[in-house]
């Protein structure tokens, strides 16, 4: 998962009303999850259909290549265009979308998916099983370049049955594989697409997915725009005709176009520019709850992360809250071992998470048991344009010194970041990042030793790569919990990470803009479901 | 006049062929590349080297350099790593993006800061000059980002309006092309006019001083025949070198203002490629600025030449 770039924050059903949190004062109650409510988002009762919305992006998508770019930043607005086989509801099951149903062997090894009938491409093609074992064997070949590769790598076979059916069979059981099959990379394009060697920049130019939008335009540093498809399957969806994505990279631009109703609707993710729409007539601001995660990474290749009692000090003597107020005030969850989203379903209860600080007393005694009572220097690496981590790098700074470790912060470009990050050097570093609604996507490839899973952080942890490799073969969900629980007690206990916050997806929108939804992923699936009064 | 042209073009290729190496090496020094861009924390090595491949990222640098050498010969900049368009298609509009932001700046730039520097320098020491002088320190003072931010919230607060967010050509709609621009430019002439002025001022007070115009007054010629007679003209190269300077300045130093506007130019283009790594349109577009400047340096060399006979003798 890319560092998730923006924002965060969500909404919920309330008496079958569809209502976020809504911030007319900085009153912040915790915004809890919606019951599954279909595709999207919630269907209007009394949509108006037509007219064009404007919303901004902070942030660009690199490319428009669901295939070949994990970026966040794309992935957002290409779920629009592109589709998978399934959804991923948030909370946290797959829902069938192109799939229509399926059906598991005993074994748990072999998937046979029933597809929806009558779905057209925005080529105007009708989409067979062919496109889609076309399209899933295409990314899962390494050799194809996608950063998707990793997440299919237990498909062994993928065959078309008939006209409407596919099989997908693994080597070993997952439990994941639907949501594997969802809308993050990849989707199920026309067969044949990449074989012309300009596919993958064709997508820049013009989508050939199945979703509710196509691309109209995407003009570099400038817009990203999108039509709506009338050829969509879902009947009369979606409302809008078109979806006008202005790019405008300054937050205060950004409030300034809001304010005059240049922008209707935008995601914003640094506290204080909320606070500065916080009382202007017409601008609604909404908060939903996330998938998404800011972390303390320790990688063991570097000493003294490798000592497991310098770890457990280190997280003893992080005041998680206090790290959270000083980034983004109340606009966040403080985490124990998973992002708020998946606090309810699959994390292991607060009060249960070992190892949280701030406990000064234990921490240093731990760091007297490894030998550093007199502390030690420590670099904690930064990341320039990720706001929420320059408070939080200094509070940090405190707290460590607490216990006599002295801090040196160094700001890396992102770029720098990654590098390190995909080499295994990453220190001792933040991190954010996102995952979709499931355990063994969140922690596999994280956290499972090499080569399995990349083990980015160097734990090197037998008995929790274990427990991954079982929660990801069973598919009882109670006993799947069981086993996660567990694998979380050992993630808190050895700390090769120290999960912070998951902050808030915070939308702004003015009260033209109706029904929507944002998804916990911060993807914006729910302009699928929105529509404008006037 | 020929042989001039012949060896100045000649010593342009070089400077740009240097300069071409440099850029080349420079982007590929900072660490990361648009592989690791695109995969994120996702990903595998398998996948990333067959990507590396796909852009020649695992061949020899200077093989990678030769090549794309052997392109630009061709007058082919290669295509975008991130977008896949080919880089001209995408330097092409936004240069005429940046050149119009420019061309627009030192327009007003000169039309305040000409006669601005002008009635200061005519009022050495007097109220008028100190009030001219207190503006251009102000605005060569003030970060152009505080500039564009202040009119663009100081706009909007009073007349509840902010510019459009889509951006249109002048050849689409002039009127629409200027209501996009009013702000930034006033914000980057404003500054630029401050500097103008500034260095007007001091050339004209410096000719003021010179004895033959002194000798000229004591002759009883009037003022405005010994201003714009012999003043002007020679205060007129240093001029014509600092609108070439400010030319080159806002060429290469848009990234602000363009970032602030949502003005889709070479200096936001820059920056979004050098995030993602997208080494085609960087060298491309770096290519184009060192360009620019050279042709901005020649014309006004050559501007020399027509206005002071002594530079054509030398």
């Amino acid at each position: 998962m890319l560092l998730s770039q923006v924002f965060r924050r969500r909404s919920l059903l309330r008496s079958g009303l569809m209502g976020a949190v809504v911030l007319g004062s900085l009153a912040t109650a915790m915004p809890t999850f919606a019951q599954a409510d279909g595709l999207y988002g919630p269907a209007a009762t009394d949509a108006v259909l037509g007219g064009r919305l404007n919303m901004g992006l902070l942030v660009e998508p690199p490319a428009l290549d669901p295939f070949h770019q994990a970026a966040d930043a794309r992935i957002r607005v290409t779920v629009l265009m592109y589709q998978g086989l399934f959804y991923e509801s948030p909370t946290g099951e797959a829902i069938p979308l192109l799939a229509e149903s399926y059906t598991v062997s005993d074994d748990g090894l072999v998937y046979t998916i029933k597809l929806r009938e009558g779905v057209k491409f925005h080529t105007g093609a009708e989409m067979t099983a062919e496109d889609v074992a076309y399209s899933y064997n295409y990314i899962r070949d390494a050799e194809n370049g996608s950063p998707g590769a990793g997440d299919f790598a237990a498909v062994d076979d993928i065959v078309v049955i008939d006209d409407y059916t596919v099989e997908i069979t693994l080597s070993a059981a997952n439990a994941s594989l639907p949501m594997t099959l969802g809308n993050k990379y990849g989707a199920v394009i026309p067969a044949g697409y990449f074989d012309d060697e300009n596919a993958k920049n064709a997508m820049n130019v013009a989508s050939v997915g199945t979703g509710p939008f196509k691309l109209g335009e995407f003009v570099p540093n400038s817009q990203v725009v999108l039509e709506k498809n009338p050829d969509y399957w879902e009947q009369g969806m979606p409302y809008l005709d078109g979806i006008d994505f202005s790019i405008l990279p300054n937050s205060a631009s950004m409030l300034v176009a809001l304010r005059n109703n240049r922008v209707d609707l935008v995601a914003l993710s640094r506290p204080q520019d909320v606070q500065q729409v916080q009382n202007i007539a017409g601008l609604e601001i909404e908060r939903w709850p996330s998938l998404g995660q800011t972390a303390i990474d320790l990688g063991a290749e570097t000493a003294p992360l490798d000592n497991l009692k310098v770890r457990q000090a280190i997280s003893l003597a992080v005041d998680k809250q206090e790290v959270m107020q000083a980034s983004i005030g109340d606009f966040g969850t403080v985490l124990g071992t998973v992002p708020a989203g998946l606090q309810e379903q699959w994390g292991l209860p607060l009060d249960e998470v070992p190892m949280q600080g701030p406990d000064i007393e234990a921490a240093k005694a731990l760091m007297a048991e490894a030998g550093m009572a007199d502390g030690f220097t420590l670099t904690l690496t930064t990341i320039n344009g990720y706001d929420w981590m320059d408070p939080a790098a200094v509070t940090l700074r405190e707290q460590l010194g607490e216990i006599g470790i002295t801090v040196d912060i160094q700001r890396v470009d992102l770029g720098v970041w990654i590098n390190n990050f995909r080499s295994k050097q990453m220190g001792f570093t933040f991190n954010d990042w996102a995952t979709q609604p499931d355990p063994n996507l969140l922690f596999y490839r994280h956290f499972h030793k090499a080569p399995e899973g990349a083990d980015f952080r160097n734990w090197a942890n037998d008995s929790a790569s274990a427990l991954l490799d079982e929660g990801r073969a069973t598919s009882d969900q109670a006993k799947r919990r069981e086993i996660y629980l567990e694998f979380q007690k050992e993630l808190a206990d050895t700390v090769p990470t120290i999960m912070l916050f998951s902050p808030d997806h915070i939308t702004v929108r003015n009260d033209r803009v109706h029904n929507y939804v944002q998804h916990p992923t911060g993807w914006y699936y729910g302009l699928a479901r929105t529509y404008l009064s006037e | 006049m020929g042989s001039y042209l012949v060896k100045r073009l000649f010593a342009s290729l070089l400077t740009a062929l240097l300069a071409s190496v440099l850029v080349f090496l420079l982007v590929r020094l900072v660490p990361g590349d648009v592989v690791s861009q695109m995969m994120g924390q996702a990903g595998g090595e398998t996948a990333e080297n067959a990507l590396r491949n796909f852009f020649g990222l695992d061949q020899p640098i200077y093989v990678q350099y030769a090549n794309w050498l052997m392109q630009l010969l061709q007058g082919n900049l290669g295509t975008s790593w991130t977008r896949g368009i080919p880089v001209t298609q995408m330097l092409g509009p936004a240069f005429l993006v940046t050149l119009e932001i420019g061309l627009l700046t030192l327009l007003v730039a000169t039309l305040v800061g000409l006669p601005l520097g002008i009635v200061a320098a005519i009022h050495e020491g007097k109220p008028l000059d100190n009030l001219i002088q207190a503006f251009n320190i102000l605005g060569l003072s003030a970060p152009v980002f505080w500039i564009g931010l202040m009119l663009l919230v100081g706009v909007s607060t009073t007349f509840s309006w902010s510019p459009p967010l889509r951006y249109v050509s002048p050849v689409q709609s002039l009127g629409g092309n200027l209501e996009i621009l009013a702000l930034p430019i006033m914000s980057l002439g404003l500054l630029q006019a401050a500097a103008y002025s500034q260095f007007v001022r001091q050339n004209v007070v410096s000719a003021l001083h010179q004895e033959y115009v002194r000798t000229a007054i004591a002759k009883g010629v009037s003022k405005r025949v010994i201003f714009f007679k012999h003043i002007l003209r020679n205060v007129m190269i240093p001029i014509i070198t600092f609108m070439g300077l400010i030319l080159i300045q806002i060429l290469g130093g848009v990234v602000i203002i363009e970032s602030l506007f949502a003005l889709p130019g070479l200096g936001r283009l820059l920056l979004s490629a050098i995030e993602t790594r997208d080494y085609p349109v960087v060298q491309g577009a770096l290519l184009i600025v060192v360009a620019a400047a050279m042709v901005v340096n020649l014309l006004v060399d050559l501007a020399y030449r027509l206005i002071d006979p002594r530079v054509r003798v030398a």
